[in-house]
């Protein structure tokens, strides 16, 4: 593991510490503090990313680079989305999946792809992966929605009162969040296929993966949630859990190519 | 004396809003009660009937079975809610009472805000006037207990002016826009519609609107939701319209005095599906409650009653505690100064009367002599009478001040008993209503 690999990995990681501080009760200055760390650690991967493109390990080059963009594109969301949102409870459930998926990227070595991917299948890793990336913070959102909510439930008014992002606003950016992950992840699902296609033609056999399966229920989940919302105005915790659920089809892809790959 | 001071209820502190809500009076049935409870052993009587509490404070010379009394008067009209219920609510457990000096402490507390949910809260004290005036219209107000409130009143305007009790109390106005914080980002979309027109959902209104909020007022009666509306500058919906109104709000605040909930969880169902899952608050603080309780279960719905507010309350007092500390001892000082003002008004009447008496005496005597002195002149005659009252004065100086002192004591009543026995004194007079109201105006 290089050096610069180490720094952004620490600065994730004391940005998950202050953002954590901050959601159990710690001051605003907790939060900027945090902010700033993972400013730091996302330019310093967004450096990295260039290089290791440099050298051929772009992010469709392998399952772990793949990963690692899915946290860079985490990271960066939900700073975009810091700008807009007061988010600061919810930096504890966004970065700590950046951190995670970033290890999990990092310890395993990096392998080569087997065959020349081709502009489709480039185009499909991307697409797949930017997918992923916006639903996994799409399910950060919701989980900290029905964090939350439980204590609004539970009149624990303390426990959100001057620190807290509002409901409404979480409920809008896990939609908005939830429809363009949908749209990016469909045509990610539609190069796939295509992708598929033309390389069982080449190569005589088409395979059914268990990834396929988990996608196209994972796509679903999400269609229905985004039908739902639209026709009969699911919002609040129904739709939260419903991203979630459609989250970890998604989570599950990638763990599955993971393990395929790390195997 | 006419008796003692003593207190029957139950409180937040000792019961549920469940229990509360089954004893809670309108202020209509208060005089019709209060009339009815009087009798030869309870002289005087006054009723506060809050979302709180409900208490009875009555004067007794004879304290204990007033209280007695007192109590299966409470066990009564909640007798029939256990059997509607099929439930025990546990009222022996619940209720409390004080007698005498106890009694006293409790209303100087309670007009002081010191056992209120929201400990400083300003609406208790004009709630416990209410309680006052609805009692001098009954007809149950005497001295005692007319002189007991307006003390009670001094000590709370005490309490508020000299402590920072009052400063920033967790209120329904604070819990609402809190929540509303909590749920959305902004209140210049938001709708609060105001159900009843009580005090507290005035100044609700108020503190949302100055957020920016859009305020709506209903009100089963249409002339007083107009009259709010005025008052705040907002609109009027009409109450036979109350489901097209929950459809537009976000906020709730209700505060009616309806003896069944006026929001059932049907309607608010229905509300909802047409909401499309909208997130909508609702903040009840009526007593007997206006939303049924089930409604909290709903998905989007976020329902506060009475007691959430108190818990919410007393995480808060934590901060003001020095404060109401401070208020605590104001509150005994209080209590010191009128038992003692009390009892030298007992005094006042036995100090009277035995110079009356003396006097009488004296002026007798004195007459009686310038019968037997044919040649004593107009001057001897003033001077002979001057030197009896003199001699009266001086006689009477030591035992005056004697009483007096003892007056404030526990042993006072002791001492006065005494001096009548011993100088033949005539009964005790009572202190006419007309003094209690002037103490009442100070």
């Amino acid at each position: 593991m290089d050096a610069v690999t180490i720094l952004y990995l620490a600065a994730y990681a004391t940005s998950t510490g202050f953002f954590l501080l901050r959601h159990m009760g710690g001051g605003q200055r907790a939060a900027g503090v945090g902010r700033a760390l993972l400013t730091a650690g996302f330019l310093l991967q967004l450096g990295d990313i260039g290089v290791r493109c440099v050298r051929l390990q772009h992010p469709a080059s392998s399952t772990p680079e793949a990963i690692a963009l899915i946290a860079w594109l985490i990271a960066g969301g939900f700073l975009l989305a810091s700008l807009r949102y007061r988010l600061d409870a919810a930096g504890a459930f966004a970065v700590a999946p950046v951190l995670v998926l970033l290890l999990l990227a990092r310890v395993v070595p990096s392998e080569s792809a087997a065959a020349p991917l081709g502009s489709l299948g480039l185009t499909h890793i991307l697409l797949a992966t930017l997918g992923v990336a916006t639903f996994a913070l799409a399910a950060a959102v919701a989980v900290l929605y029905l964090w939350q909510e439980r204590q609004l439930r539970h009149k624990h008014l303390e426990q959100l009162r001057g620190k807290s992002t509002p409901l409404d606003t979480l409920d809008r950016l896990a939609a908005r969040c939830v429809s363009f992950g949908f749209l990016v992840f469909t045509l990610g699902i539609v190069t796939g296929a295509l992708w598929v296609a033309r390389l069982g033609l080449v190569s005589g056999r088409a395979d059914v993966r268990p990834e396929y399966v988990l996608a196209l229920a994972s796509w679903l989940a999400f269609g229905v949630l985004l039908l739902a919302r639209a026709g009969a105005g699911w919002r609040g915790r129904r739709a939260a859990w419903l991203t979630l659920g459609g989250f970890a089809g998604a989570l599950l892809v990638v763990v599955s190519y993971f393990i395929r790959h790390a195997a | 004396m006419k008796g003692d001071l003593l207190v029957v209820g139950l409180s937040h502190r000792t019961a549920p809003v469940e229990v509360r809500e089954r004893l809670a009076v309108t202020p209509a049935e208060i005089e019709v009660l209060l009339r009815a409870l009087r009798s030869d052993r309870i002289t005087e009587l006054a009723m506060i009937s809050t979302c709180n509490r409900v208490e009875i404070y009555a004067v007794s010379t004879d304290g204990p079975a007033a209280l007695g009394s007192l109590r299966d008067h409470m066990h009564e009209r909640l007798g029939v809610a256990v059997l509607d219920q099929g439930q025990a609510y546990g009222l022996d457990r619940r209720l409390y009472q004080r007698l005498g000096r106890e009694a006293v402490h409790h209303l100087f507390r309670v007009s002081a805000s010191l056992d209120s949910i929201v400990v400083g809260e300003p609406q208790i004290l004009g709630q416990v006037k209410e309680a006052l005036e609805a009692a001098q219209r009954a007809g149950t107000v005497g001295s005692t207990l007319g002189y007991y409130f307006s003390r009670a009143f001094r000590a709370a305007r005490r309490v508020r002016r000299e402590t920072a009790i009052a400063l920033q109390p967790i209120s329904v106005s604070s819990v609402a826009v809190d929540l509303a914080r909590t749920v959305w980002e902004g209140f210049s979309d938001l709708r609060v519609l105001i159900i009843g027109a009580g005090k507290m959902s005035d100044l609700a209104a108020r503190s949302l609107r100055a957020q920016g909020a859009t305020v709506a007022v209903t009100n089963r009666t249409q002339a007083r939701a107009e009259e709010l509306a005025s008052r705040l500058g907002c609109e009027v919906e009409p109450f036979a319209d109350l489901p097209r109104a929950l459809l537009r709000a976000d906020i709730v605040i209700t505060s009616t005095g309806a003896r069944e909930p006026i929001v059932g969880r049907e309607l608010v169902v229905e509300v909802q599906k047409l909401r499309r899952g909208r997130p909508l608050v609702i903040i009840d603080i009526a007593v007997p409650r206006d939303v049924e309780a089930s409604v909290e279960e709903l998905d989007g719905v976020y329902l506060w009653n009475i007691d959430h507010l108190q818990r919410e309350a007393q995480k808060n007092l934590q901060d003001r505690r020095q404060e109401a500390e401070r208020a605590e001892v104001m509150v005994d000082e209080e209590v010191a100064r009128a038992l003692a003002v009390e009892r030298g008004r007992a005094v006042g009447p036995t100090i009277a009367a035995l110079r009356a008496r003396l006097l009488g005496l004296a002026r007798a005597e004195a007459d009686k002599l310038a019968g037997k002195l044919p040649d004593l002149d107009d001057r001897g005659r003033r001077e002979v009478q001057a030197m009896t009252e003199a001699l009266v004065n001086k006689i009477l100086h030591a035992p005056l001040v004697t009483l007096k002192d003892g007056a404030s004591s526990a042993e006072g009543q002791a001492l006065i008993e005494a001096v009548h026995k011993l100088f033949g004194l005539p009964e005790l007079e009572v202190i006419s209503n007309e003094d209690a109201a002037m103490e009442e105006g100070e």
